[in-house]
């Protein structure tokens, strides 16, 4: 081990240190408020760590890199972690999910998320994958009381299994004709311009269907309706904005590497569409705030696709800056659900009348995050789609980009709908809106960054640019 | 003086007012005041940018430009913090701040619940519309251009009666309709120019000489003018104005007709025909056809309503079908004639709207089947009513009649037949309007109505817009002036 290596797995190492350490503290004392505290403590030290040290590129023993872009989205996955373990503080107190194996599990997760984002080689990438979709299993499935909870994770898990699968032998294929798990040689030897043999082809195809399973894309959307309505809050928060922030992180740790991508521009186009069709017209018929938000999640997801494809016009920067704002949007929304239910608001659409006045802070945070998801400025999802757009028709996508543009028309009714509800009625009884401090400040942060990144997008932008070609 | 930033202040201080107001959620008093002292405060700045009108535009600033603000934003993307103000934006400017003000002042009573949150919203919208009538900058004005539709949605929804949460969704989800594919438009434009000149940027006075093939500027100034026709807005894209009209609040319908509805004209006029003169000039026909038909069909339709508030969402669909004209003539007159009846139209219109909702706060009811003789019992209220009413008319002497005469001089050597039939419209303008007054002011009362006269608060209201109807209507010489040099440089004539 040089210097080197562990000035790049710091980051890896804290994380899991730290979920030990709670994970035996839990046991010694059984003291959970100290436990989470441990956890989050770890996270952010983490995150901290790197994002404040100089990127290095090169980890001679390791597996692993830290370059600018690893660095930043270790940042991103480490805060969203250590903002969700706040989050569930409450949640989990009100939902009756004890034990130190919940923080350290998103610790774990974590973890794998930034094995994930610092990787150079199939091999860890992999690992770090299914690292953190493995938390994911327990976490979906954590809130044991509940029927639908453990049904959703058992799907997840169906589900997550298969797609694995498909992405082991998907990569054990491409592994199969280069010889190497280096990242870039295996992108260069497969996708060259001229189609692929059929092995490489057969291996792309595998590796793809995996990762529509990951980013919920249509046809492997199914089981995100699910996971998305019965999992508690914030664990849908940490699965939407970073698991598939992870997963599009992947993409643009692959991709990127080829030295052309017209052999895969099919099979991306057709999912970006199917999901953007399928996704935002389903959500219209969605009586359930959060099956809507699955829905709108897997439409989502196609716009960022959508930015993949685009790539020729500046679509990879496009895509990661997308990844962060809907990060960040997952978590303002989820958060501001986590509150809204626990404050004993049912999942219907009706049960969210009027509670913007009864419960203002989560309630106006929810609608930020809602005209975020619309595309409405002054937020960063207008910014970001503003950027997935241009890319597109920079890129000559012009038809895909018209079909995008409309479906978000579409979309903007039902996230309106839920803002309607909000805002619009009269609610139906005075309560006192039960918020902690930190929960206030995780949610008010969320809703400020969302406003903010969307008006100065200038530095992430830039710094995006200068790191994906 | 050049260096101090006059516009952006115009734009941020109702914005700072807003959230002035928030710390005085429990103190509804004093938080309007504020709000009060502050929109006046603003009025005075906008009518202190008329002393600088005529001086020479500073460095940097396109043509006619006598005010120019230039900040770095997003500079990756070629975006800036353009800000320019000239004569055109000059009036909308100061009527923005007058009918805030207006607005703020028919919500004095009538608004008792949520009630700072109301002025709140207020606010924002003059600083969103403020922000349309100032980019410079094709990014920024999509930007404003989008954020003025939350505030509307939620004064509709929140405030408004009937059907109000259909009518708030409905005029969102139709105007954001449209402006989406101008956003595309816009996003084809920047990149046509970028490959062009290798210079990406969303700058206006640099977009302007963009080489476009026909087709593609056709197809590009096609989704300018639907997202304009539908805020303007054009038949057959009017559907959502007078649902949204009928259920807003009435500081809504004020904000709505006298200050929404001139963005999509003053869209079109700034950007649609300057960026895309060869396309603007082959889909003419298609403006004209939409103004005509938008003058005789809301004409026809408004004398079969029942309630007074649609009846005059109706009538404003009219007299804007007159400013599209105007524009679609684009001679000097005309078009001067246009900008001004934007200016006279939200003055009449809004003042109707706010007449609308002082009657319907004293009897609950805006059916004009429940009035009547209501000349002999509140005289002031009849008085004003009848002056506004035939101001909107177009009675010699008063404000829309100098607009209108402009435009239909204006138009007749370029488009003899729609001259002609935006004529007849006139005719049928009158026939309503008198219908109206002779049923609600003149004919007998057909039940009981208790109703006070204006309170002092509500003649005071009146006043400052009666003023600007006879200014207008008697004296528009200075307005003129102040846009003839405008005029003449989109004519593409020397200053």
């Amino acid at each position: 081990m040089t210097p080197a290596d562990i000035s790049i797995a710091l980051p890896l190492l804290i994380l899991a240190i730290g979920a030990i350490v709670t994970l035996v503290h839990g046991a010694l004392t059984r003291n959970q408020a100290m436990g989470t505290g441990i956890a989050i403590v770890a996270a952010l030290g983490a995150g901290l760590w790197s994002l404040q040290t100089p990127a290095v590129l090169v980890a001679p023993n390791l597996g692993l890199s830290a370059g600018g872009l690893a660095r930043l989205f270790t940042g991103f996955f480490t805060f969203m972690s250590a903002a969700v373990l706040i989050l569930s503080r409450g949640d989990n107190t009100y939902r009756g999910i004890s034990g130190e194996e919940y923080p350290a599990t998103i610790l774990f997760t974590a973890f794998g998320m930034v094995a994930l984002a610092s990787a150079t080689n199939l091999l860890i990438l992999f690992l770090g994958l299914e690292a953190m979709t493995f938390g994911f299993y327990l976490l979906a499935a954590i809130d044991r009381e509940q029927e639908v909870s453990n049904e959703a994770g058992l799907k997840y898990l169906l589900m997550g299994a298969l797609s694995a699968a498909f992405l082991a032998f998907g990569i054990a294929l491409l592994y199969c004709i280069t010889g190497t798990l280096a990242i870039n040689d295996v992108m260069q030897a497969t996708l060259t311009g001229t189609l692929p043999g059929p092995v490489a082809l057969a291996g792309w195809a595998f590796v793809l269907i995996g990762m529509a399973f990951k980013l919920s894309l249509v046809p492997a959307h199914l089981w995100t309706p699910d996971i998305y309505e019965a999992a508690p809050p914030p664990v849908v928060a940490f699965l939407s904005g970073g698991s598939k922030g992870a997963a599009a992180l992947l993409l643009l740790l692959l991709l990127p590497q080829a030295q052309d991508l017209a052999s895969l521009r099919l099979p991306l186009f057709g999912m970006a569409l199917l999901s953007m069709l399928v996704g935002n017209l389903a959500a219209l018929r969605q009586s359930r705030v959060r099956r809507m938000l699955a829905y709108s999640s897997i439409a989502q997801m196609g716009y960022l696709v959508l930015a993949l494809i685009s790539y020729r016009g500046g679509g990879f920067p496009a895509a990661a800056f997308y990844a962060i704002a809907y990060g960040i949007m997952s978590l303002a929304a989820f958060g501001a659900i986590t509150v809204l239910e626990r404050n004993g608001c049912g999942t219907t659409l009706d049960e969210y009348r009027g509670r913007g006045f009864s419960h203002p802070v989560a309630a106006a945070v929810l609608a930020v995050a809602l005209f975020a998801l619309a595309g409405i400025p002054p937020t960063v999802g207008f910014t970001g789609k503003f950027l997935i757009f241009a890319s597109a028709i920079r890129a000559g996508e012009i038809t895909l980009a018209t079909i995008g543009i409309l479906t978000a028309a579409v979309s903007v009714y039902y996230y309106l709908r839920v803002v309607a509800a909000l805002y619009l009625h009269e609610p139906e009884e005075k309560g006192q809106e039960n918020i902690s401090i930190l929960e206030t400040l995780v949610l008010g942060l969320s809703a400020v960054l969302l406003i903010l990144l969307g008006l100065f997008p200038s530095q992430l932008l830039a710094f995006l640019q200068m790191h994906l070609p | 003086m050049t260096t101090f930033p006059v516009l952006t202040i115009l734009i941020v201080l109702p914005l700072v007012s807003g959230i002035c107001l928030i710390p005085l959620r429990k103190r509804q008093t004093s938080a309007k005041n504020l709000a009060l002292a502050l929109t006046v405060v603003e009025l005075a700045i906008a009518c202190w940018t008329w002393t600088l009108a005529g001086s020479p535009p500073p460095p940097g600033a396109p043509q006619g430009f006598f005010l120019f603000e230039d900040f770095s934003w997003i500079d990756g993307l070629g975006i800036r913090f353009t800000l320019g103000m000239d004569g055109i934006s000059l009036l909308l400017v100061i009527m923005t701040a007058l009918l805030t003000i207006i607005a703020m002042l028919a919500s004095w009573q009538t608004v008792t619940e949520r009630t700072v949150l109301h002025y709140i919203l207020l606010l924002v919208m003059e600083s969103s519309i403020l922000g349309v009538f100032l980019s410079l900058d094709l990014f920024l004005f999509y930007l404003f251009w989008e954020v003025m539709l939350i505030p509307m949605f939620f004064l509709i929804g929140i405030w408004g009666h009937g059907r109000k949460i259909y009518s708030a969704i409905k005029f969102f989800v139709f105007t954001l309709a449209g402006s989406l594919l101008m956003l595309l438009a816009i996003i084809g434009l920047y990149l046509i120019h970028g490959r062009e000149s290798g210079v990406y940027t969303f700058n206006f006075s640099a977009l302007i000489g963009t080489h476009l093939d026909p087709t593609v500027g056709i197809w590009l100034y096609a989704a300018f003018l639907l997202s304009f026709a539908i805020k303007f807005p054009l038949v057959p894209f009017h559907t959502w104005l007078p649902d949204a009209h009928t259920d807003a609040p009435t500081a809504g319908s004020i904000d709505l007709a006298g200050l929404l509805l001139k963005t999509g004209a003053y869209g079109l006029i700034r950007f649609g025909y300057p960026l895309f003169p060869d396309a603007a000039k082959t889909l003419t026909p298609l403006l004209f056809i939409m103004a005509v038909a938008g003058i005789l069909y809301t004409a026809w339709i408004a004398f079969a309503q029942k309630d007074m508030k649609r009846l005059v969402a109706y009538s404003s669909v009219g007299h804007m079908g007159f400013v599209a004209l105007g524009i679609a003539a684009w001679t000097p007159v005309a078009l001067s004639g246009s900008i001004l009846q934007m200016v006279s139209h939200g003055i009449t219109t809004s003042a109707l709207f706010a007449m609308v909702g002082m009657l319907q706060s004293r009897t609950n009811t805006r059916e004009i089947s429940a009035y009547g003789g209501l000349w002999g019992k509140v005289p002031i209220l009849s008085c004003f009513f009848m002056l506004f009413a035939m101001a909107s008319a177009g009675l010699p002497g008063l404000n829309n009649f100098v607009g209108e005469f402009l435009i239909l001089t204006g138009s007749y050597k370029v488009a003899q037949t729609a001259t002609i039939l935006a004529f007849l419209g006139l005719i049928l303008s009158l026939v309503y309007t008198v219908r109206l007054l002779q049923e609600v002011l003149f004919q007998e009362e057909r039940q009981p109505l208790a109703l006070d006269d204006l309170g002092f608060r509500e003649i005071c209201t009146l006043t400052i817009l009666a003023l600007g109807v006879f200014y207008i209507g008697l004296h528009p010489g200075p307005l003129l002036d102040l846009l003839s040099q405008p005029v003449n440089i989109l004519m593409g004539g020397a200053p």
